[in-house]
């Protein structure tokens, strides 16, 4: 786990949330680091919308501390918020009002805006504006969160789920703010179950599970979390490997096999050295193995 | 499994299923209607029995008031008040089918159009399930509603020592308002896009109807329109007074075609919209968007005029029949015995006004109440996170909604003092602007107790708080009307806050329990607030 830092975006201690009986989150500490993308993950139910809930003082901790910029999440939320902007993963919006208006009045709250940005956005994001809010898709009405809190220009960024409802087009727009958010210095906390999507933007990732941290760092420190897989196709037919520590085999075909290793692929090279070899393809684990891997094994201690 | 086959072989039995769903989500409010209802039956043969002993002052009550249309205008039109039956059936009948209306109205758009707002109607129909089936599902949960309504007033009878055929007869008056506004909510169902939308529709149509049996109770020329409205009907149907079961038809007749009518709508138009097609755009009000207050201000703009426009337009006829109130006949003891009853002032116009006033304190508590309902269904629908992860701090955001329900309790008090006087001046009584204006900022005291209370109960029990600020606020009434008539300890009567509301202008203004309601309205206002800030927000 991190070491928090009192002024960072993020910082969270020991920071626990129950719901009666409930254990929502359990002792998280959480270092957000001032200019990153990080990737907040988990499957539904993990604490990650309660975290969130936390982080903006809409909901008191049980028992630790939470904190953005140095500042009380819940006791000093209102100045902590003029420097936070925020998306929820359902977009409640109030269903009278015109698209316009929303943004103008989310703007007018959060105090500062960049017109130009939003306006820019607005077409980007291919937003009818004079449409009420109740007659908008659930896609338009994200994007509806989306600009408006884009265009506060934000020293961060609380990102709860945030491309629910958009199409693949709007995604990789989104993906693109993101980037822009990144390189103007911005921090922005992604909450999302698309992995591909914190796998493209995030600089480090935590993994969270029934309300605890269990993984975190950059992607390369938790590529030791899943195995490498190496796919082989010999000349002829698959020999027999010699079985070795930390690799499994399984065939894909008459003349090939893949080899899944966990740990140092040098020993199963020098086994490999005796065999004529067509092609030798190895890759690294994506976030989704990595994630999956995680779980599996959850499951797997579960089942005994 | 078995359950799934079972259904698949009598398709009717889904429509059980869901039937028995709906009546399960409108439980509480019927479960409270029918309490309500029992009570409100039982404490007035009670009362009447215990006020009016003998024939000789049952007769002296009738001369006073078989004339009153003051009275009428409440309760509508008393056949026979001799009796404890016939009494009954004009104060419980009268009062009772015109909740009643508001029930079936309610139930209606709630298993119809609310379903269809929150997509649930959507979940549903995308299953092997009829639409015909899914409507009469919803009709049925309704038409259950009725039954617990009637079998509560019916109960209330009974505990009252009143013979079980003319109990059921007139608890059967009472319900058959239900399925006739339920037909009505039912269609503007089908006609509006939005729950809110179907709501104001029928509440209209109940206000209508309920200005027309008014109107023909008060004035003779104009009696006929009380054939022409379902709660005129009911009123006709004389429980314990000469039984007219033939006008039962006519609410049987229009409840099936509205139903009928609705039901043929709903299975043939889209799903999740109404026929009367959205406005999907909308101008901007840039200047209403500066702060939480103002922008509610400009999304309840719609319900704070239907409030203006109920009161005015109450004020207003109240100020018109205040003249014909007259004392001739009242017996001395008759008025000790109003006295008792709360009702010891009414024989002029100003003292008639200052009664009547206790009605608008009753509505203002009302309106205080959906001030704080809908602040919290701000925040079920979580709108308010959204808000509040703005730098909106959670205290100004309440105060602010506190300031909307105080001014406008202020307003509306203002604005039936207003127009009561004007109503009673076209009709040449003698009562100044003055004094209707006092008697209209009498009203605020317990509005503002109400307010703080609602505001606390919202800030510790939000997911019960609407439910519970509505039931004390109308127990608080019902204590008052009847609290007296118990021989209960003083202490318990005084309990309710309109005990101490002085009748004004008939009575001078009582400042000593005006301002403690008000300090205390202020006190739990900001308590409220600071209970609010150190909570949880909590959805749906």
């Amino acid at each position: 786990m991190s070491t928090p830092d009192a002024d960072a975006p993020i910082a969270t201690t020991g920071l626990t949330k129950r719901y009666g009986a409930t254990v929502a989150l359990d002792s998280l500490d959480l270092s957000v680091r001032a200019g990153e993308v990080y990737g907040y993950l988990g499957p539904n139910g993990a604490g990650k919308t309660t975290t969130i809930r936390l982080l903006l003082g809409l909901h008191r901790a049980s028992a630790g501390q939470a904190r953005l910029f140095g500042l009380d999440a819940f006791a000093d939320a209102l100045s902590a918020h003029r420097r936070v902007a925020y998306v929820a993963g359902e977009p409640y919006l109030w269903p009278s009002l015109s698209a316009e208006d929303t943004l103008r009045y989310l703007g007018r709250l959060h105090g500062s805006i960049d017109v130009a940005y939003r306006d820019q956005l607005v077409r980007r994001f291919e937003l009818d504006v004079a449409k009420k809010v109740r007659s908008l898709s659930k896609g338009n009405r994200q994007k509806v969160q989306l600009v408006a809190a884009l265009a506060t220009r934000a020293d961060l960024l609380l990102l709860d789920e945030p491309t629910a409802g958009l199409d693949p087009l709007m995604e990789m727009e989104f993906r693109a703010c993101v980037q822009e958010a990144r390189e103007r210095g911005q921090t922005v906390f992604l909450s999302s179950h698309i992995l591909s999507e914190v796998e493209a933007l995030c600089d480090r990732v935590g993994i969270l599970r029934r309300g605890r941290l269990v993984e975190e760092g950059t992607l390369a420190e938790m590529r030791h979390l899943a195995a490498v897989s190496v796919e082989v196709t010999f000349a002829g037919p698959a020999p027999m490997i010699p079985a070795l520590a930390g690799v499994t085999a399984s065939s894909v075909g008459p003349n090939a096999a893949r080899f899944e290793v966990h740990g140092p692929v040098g020993p199963l090279i020098a086994a490999l050295g005796g065999h004529e070899i067509v092609s030798l393809t190895s890759r690294e684990p994506s976030l989704e193995e990595i994630f999956l891997n995680q779980y599996d094994d959850e499951t797997r201690r579960r089942d005994g | 499994m078995g359950e799934t086959l079972r259904a698949r072989e009598r398709p009717w039995s889904l429509g059980v299923v869901m039937a028995r769903r709906a009546t399960r989500d409108g439980a509480v409010r019927t479960l409270v209607f029918a309490v309500v209802f029992g009570l409100y039956a039982w404490l007035q043969a009670f009362g009447y029995r215990g006020a009016y002993p003998s024939l000789a002052d049952r007769l002296a009550f009738a001369g006073a008031f078989a004339h009153n249309d003051a009275l009428r205008l409440f309760y509508g039109y008393p056949y026979d008040v001799v009796t404890v039956g016939g009494y009954c059936a004009w104060r419980v009948g009268g009062t009772l089918s015109i909740a009643a209306a508001v029930f079936g109205v309610m139930s209606a758009v709630r298993a119809l159009r609310a379903e269809e707002d929150a997509g649930r109607a959507e979940l549903v129909l995308a299953g092997a399930v009829r639409r015909s089936h899914y409507f009469l599902a919803a009709v049925l949960s309704v038409l259950l509603g009725a039954l617990a309504l009637g079998a509560g007033e019916l109960g209330g009878y009974l505990a009252g020592g009143l013979a079980l055929g003319p109990s059921m007869y007139a608890a059967l008056a009472t319900a058959l308002v239900v399925p006739v506004f339920a037909g009505l909510g039912a269609l503007a169902s089908q006609l509006a896009p939005t729950r809110r939308g179907a709501l104001a529709l029928s509440l209209g149509g109940v206000g209508t109807f309920w200005l027309a049996r008014m109107v023909a109770d008060t004035w003779a020329p104009a009696a006929w329109l009380r054939t022409i409205t379902p709660l005129g009907w009911a009123e006709s149907m004389r429980p314990f007074a000469g039984s007219r079961a033939d006008f039962a038809l006519p609410s049987l007749a229009l409840s099936g075609l509205t139903l009928l009518g609705a039901g043929v709508v709903a299975r043939t138009r889209d799903v999740g919209v109404g026929l009367a097609a959205p406005r999907d755009r909308a101008r901007s009000h840039r200047g209403w968007l500066g702060g939480p207050t103002r922008q509610y201000v400009l999304v309840a703009r719609g319900s704070l005029a239907a409030w203006a426009t109920g009161f005015g337009v109450f004020a207003f006829v109240l100020g018109m029949v205040s003249t014909s109130i007259s004392s001739a006949g009242v017996s001395p003891e008759l008025r000790r015995q109003l006295q008792s009853l709360g009702l010891g002032s009414v024989f002029t116009p100003g003292g008639y006004l200052a009664f009547v006033f206790v009605v608008f304190i009753v509505a203002l508590t009302y309106f205080v109440s959906a001030q704080m309902a809908a602040a919290r269904q701000e925040e079920a629908d979580q709108a308010l996170e959204t808000l509040l992860a703005q730098p909106v701090d959670r205290r100004r955001w309440l105060l602010g909604r506190q300031l909307v329900a105080a001014l406008g309790s202020l307003g509306l008090a203002g604005e039936v003092g207003l127009l009561a006087w004007l109503g009673a001046a076209t009709r040449g009584a003698n009562v100044s602007l003055g004094q209707m204006l006092e008697a209209g900022a009498n009203t605020l005291p317990t509005a503002i107790l109400f307010l703080g209370l609602a505001s606390l109960l919202y800030a510790l029990v939000p997911r019960a708080s609407s439910a519970v600020s509505y039931a004390l606020a109308s127990v608080a009434f019902l204590w008052y009307v009847v609290g007296s008539l118990l021989h209960v300890p003083r202490w318990l009567v005084d309990a309710t806050p309109y005990v101490h509301v002085g009748y004004v202008p008939a009575e001078a203004f009582r400042p000593v329990p005006a301002f403690v309601m008000l300090g205390a309205g202020l006190l739990t206002g900001v308590a409220a607030t600071l209970c609010l800030a150190r909570r949880d927000l909590l959805s749906a």
